[in-house]
């Protein structure tokens, strides 16, 4: 999973490389394994690729070597750097950074392909037949070595993809419209599934081809989107409110207090309280630096991460009936965890509600989803699950729940990481 | 009836077509500086005529008018009016449809202009200072971390004008090198050859909102302000790219835009008046002739100048002179013979588009953008239901060639501004350039996503700048600093 980025100057007295830094920040929580910026300026590509988060791997200095008024760049997971992924050929040298996955292909092979494509046709075209020839659920953008910028948007539109400006002078691509406020740029539009931005020295243009089908991700409104980002004309944040709406209508408990797991649950544990008019707490206290727990690459990391985010606070839940909201359930292992802690701090009851529905499959489009027989909400039900991780009651938001609270209809949504179908490859 | 018009753009060419439809038949003239087939086609056609030459030359404009004894001039751009070609015409006793150098200086120095409002405390003024070294204006953005328009000083073809949101601390080092680059570059580009006014470049305070133009007639007792039309600067769609002179713009059915109020329309206008009467009272000379608010919308003031036009603005004039319906070369003689109150403006009740087309290398690279051999199937456009205004052309041994600016523009008349933009968009095709060079244009001017857009924002600093008025805050600066107190700047 990554977040990408791309900047381009209108005016070359910029120097952009910092706006990339800080645009990357504003997408951490889309990858914080390693982090890549490139930037071109008269014919010369800079990059610096680095591990973990933006702020470790980016020094004062190393932001100044990076010179020029065009950059992009990438967060990632992964514990490998294998981005950015770079095609060269007669002389003309491809930068490729990618948030996504591909069916039977390799961003490799996509970036190879492509570059083939610009030394035969127009740049635009290059990039169309590259979006019709790659299936997938993707986005990219890419810098060329004579200083154009390409970026793309997969034909079902399943990874995000903005764009905007700052004033006159810069026009930004990014994942999610949050690197876009953290930069101060204004949200244009989303890029349309299906298709190339080119931002060149004199000329801004798209083009596009799309069957007008859409399967936008779900899970992007669960947990990966930042709740301050706007995709696809919805406000992320509006979405989790609903949810919480929902998972409070769905199944009631006569509890005391609402907790949410930090930080992506927050928004669904508020809207559920005031729904269900029982009071909402802060429930922990974070050690360390916030830190996405589900999208780290190992057991022990996770764990070391739940416990370390998640110290109870005792005076909020000693005595009372809890329901604890969390945004999803991989392996069950940090919830577990997770309930056990509110118990020996004194909880009563422990009701757990998951803001989205059971994880039952892999996800085709680059999401690091284990292996099936790891997902617990493939292999048990609510009632089993509840046991298992010590809860006195569990439930799912439904797959039609979750649709609703989105607003968009079923069938331009990807639903494949709940249901198993996908949107270009038919049932799984 | 003969009437000699000065200047060869689009402007000029809808300013053509307005006095050729007068029931005076009047034989138009032509001074021009690269020859505009539209223009050329007018005054071929009234049987009057043309000529290369210097429209900004007073000597030779004025000479011309007197050897084919025209009844009036009338100025199109601006640059002949800041060479005093309107002065030397009346001095030969020929009226002139274009302000004295004297009043045209509120367009002609962003300096002056300022601080005229601030004398006169017109609303609408902003806060601003104007350096006349450059050394001093590094100096004072260097020390000040603030959300700046940078000038030239002086009006430079709507060139050189940079505007920078300073507001994130974290990104202010790279903004406050390219605020003090700029500076620089103002001075040494487009402010170079400009002796004409002392102020070099000019910072004024960033307000955000939607644009809009307000262009008038005046006789300078009485000012006649017609329909406001908004233009559209960033030279690619979804609002992005650099400044350009603008790509396009909308004029909605009647006198207002669809963002903006009636009330706002009046408070406008009294700003120009008020505009007009500082000029002449400072100068002591009437400003006859054309005057345009170029105006936004801002959370400080609500209605706010942010440049003022001494001449129809290009494109916005293209928008509303097709639409006039009261005699062009009556509006003209009742300017001369100050009777401007007698005269009632109609227009016909559409809502109109323009796009302009430019050649790749528009606004930056006008070298690139010259010479291209260019045509326009203009029977296509017409049975599609367009029109073409001539833009930056001219006419090499009979084949037309880009100019290096906007080559041409569209412009679209029906119910709605929507419905306009649409027929627009089906004429684009048939403009092309004969050598392989590209051409763009922004089909989302006039869309409804753009004005939907234009309305949020407008409805977001309308909130504010009425919160203020209620507070009796409007237009003011107020501040803390710690340790010094509240200061009002």
């Amino acid at each position: 999973m990554s977040g990408i980025l791309g900047l381009y100057a209108f005016d070359e007295l910029w120097s952009v490389s910092r706006f990339v830094y800080y645009g990357l920040m504003g997408l951490q929580h889309r990858g914080q394994e390693y982090s890549s910026i490139t930037t071109w300026m008269d014919g010369n590509l800079y990059t610096k690729t680095s591990k973990g988060l933006v702020e470790d791997g980016f020094r004062e200095s190393s932001i100044s070597k990076l010179k020029g008024y065009v950059g992009c760049g990438c967060v990632s997971t992964g514990k490998e750097l294998e981005q950015p992924i770079t095609a060269s050929k007669n002389g003309l040298t491809l930068i490729l950074y990618v948030s996504g996955g591909l069916i039977d292909a390799d961003f490799h092979g996509l970036a190879r392909l492509l570059l083939d494509e610009i030394g035969k046709s127009d740049i635009e075209q290059a990039g169309l037949s590259i979006l019709e020839r790659f299936k997938g659920g993707y986005s990219f953008v890419c810098i060329t070595s004579d200083g154009r910028m390409l970026a793309a948007r997969d034909s079902l539109g399943i990874k995000p993809l903005c764009v905007g400006g700052l004033g006159f002078d810069l026009a930004v691509l990014a994942s999610e419209s949050s690197a876009l406020d953290v930069i101060g740029a204004d949200l244009s539009r989303d890029i349309e599934p299906g298709e190339v931005f080119v931002i060149e020295k004199f000329d801004v243009r798209r083009g596009i081809t799309n069957s007008g089908r859409r399967a936008y991700c779900s899970f992007e409104y669960v947990y990966y989107a930042r709740p301050d980002s706007i995709i696809n004309c919805i406000h992320v944040y509006d979405v989790r409110r609903r949810i919480g709406h929902i998972l409070s209508e769905m199944d009631p408990v006569e509890a005391d207090v609402v907790i949410g797991v930090p930080e992506t649950a927050i928004p669904f544990a508020m809207a559920y309280s005031r729904t269900a008019g029982i009071p909402v707490e802060m429930g922990f206290y974070r050690t360390g630096r916030s830190m996405r727990t589900a999208i780290r690459p190992t057991e022990l990391e996770r764990l070391m991460g739940v416990q370390l985010k998640l110290n109870p606070i005792k005076a909020a839940i000693r005595g009372r009936k809890v329901v604890l909201i969390d945004d999803s359930v991989v392996r069950g292992t940090t919830l577990r965890n997770t309930v056990y802690l509110l118990r020996r701090k004194g909880a009563k009851e422990v009701h757990v509600r998951i803001g989205s529905p059971a994880i039952k499959a892999r996800c085709p489009y680059g999401t690091a989803v284990p292996p099936e027989d790891e997902l617990i909400g493939r292999a048990l039900t609510s009632e089993e699950i509840a046991e298992v991780i010590g809860a006195d009651s569990f439930s799912y938001l439904p797959v039609d729940r979750l649709v609703e609270a989105i607003g968009l209809r079923k069938d331009s949504l990807c639903l494949g990481c709940f249901t198993g179908v996908y949107p270009d490859l038919g049932g799984g | 009836m003969k009437v000699l018009l000065v200047g060869d753009g689009s402007r000029e060419h809808a300013i053509a077509e307005a006095l050729a439809r007068s029931v005076k038949e009047p034989k138009i003239y032509a001074l021009m500086h690269l020859i505009n087939p539209g223009i050329a086609k007018v005054c071929e056609q009234s049987y009057g005529g043309y000529r290369r030459g210097s429209p900004i030359d007073p000597i030779q404009v004025a000479n011309y008018a007197e050897e084919l004894n025209v009844d009036f001039v009338f100025i199109g751009p601006e640059e002949p009016l800041f060479h005093g070609v309107a002065d030397e015409v009346e001095r030969r006793g020929i009226g002139c449809i274009g302000a004295h150098r004297a009043v045209a200086e509120v367009e002609m120095s962003k300096a002056y202009m300022r601080r005229l409002m601030w004398k006169y405390e017109i609303p609408g003024r902003l806060r601003f200072k104007s350096f006349k070294n450059v050394e001093d204006a590094i100096a004072y953005i260097s020390e000040y971390a603030e959300s700046l328009a940078i000038k030239p000083a002086r009006q430079a073809g709507g060139k050189g004008v940079k505007v920078i949101a300073d507001v994130q601390v974290y990104l202010s080092k790279e903004k406050r090198e390219v605020k003090a680059k700029h500076a620089e570059r103002v001075v040494k580009e487009h402010m170079r050859g400009y002796v004409d006014i002392e102020d070099r470049v000019l910072l004024e305070e960033k307000v955000e909102g939607p644009e809009y133009t307000l262009q008038c007639f005046s006789d300078g007792e009485t000012i006649l302000p017609m329909p406001l039309v908004q233009d559209n600067k960033h030279a690619y769609e979804d609002d992005l790219g650099p400044e350009t002179g603008g790509m396009g713009s909308i004029c909605g059915k009647g006198l207002i835009l669809p963002f903006i109020t009636m009330e706002e329309y009046s408070r406008s206008v009294e700003i120009v008046k008020k505009m007009v009467e500082a000029v002449q009272k400072e100068t002591g000379e009437l400003y006859r002739g054309v005057i345009a608010g170029q105006m936004m919308l801002t959370d400080k003031w609500g209605p706010t100048i942010i440049e003022m036009y001494s001449r129809f603005g290009q494109p916005e004039g293209e928008n509303i002179l097709p639409l006039l319906e009261t005699d062009m070369v009556e509006i003209c003689e009742a300017i001369i013979e100050r009777k401007l109150s007698k005269v009632k403006l109609e227009f016909r009740e559409k809502a109109t588009v323009v796009k302009c087309i430019a050649p790749l290398g528009y606004p930056d690279r006008r070298d690139l953008a010259r010479g291209h051999p260019i045509v326009v199937d203009e029977e296509a456009i017409a049975r599609r239901g367009g029109k073409l205004f001539w833009s930056s052309v001219d006419t090499v041994d009979g084949m037309l060639v880009t100019g290096g600016s906007r080559a041409c523009e569209i412009y679209a008349e029906a119910d709605s501004i929507e419905e306009a933009s649409e027929i627009a968009e089906r004429c684009i095709p048939y403009v092309k350039l004969l050598d392989g060079w590209r051409l763009f244009h922004r089909s989302d001017i006039g869309t409804p996503r753009l004005l939907e857009k234009r309305r949020v924002l407008a409805e977001l600093v309308r909130e504010i700048y009425q919160y203020r008025e209620k507070k009796g805050i409007l237009g003011r600066t107020i501040d803390w600093i710690p340790g010094r107190g509240k200061i009002e700047l």
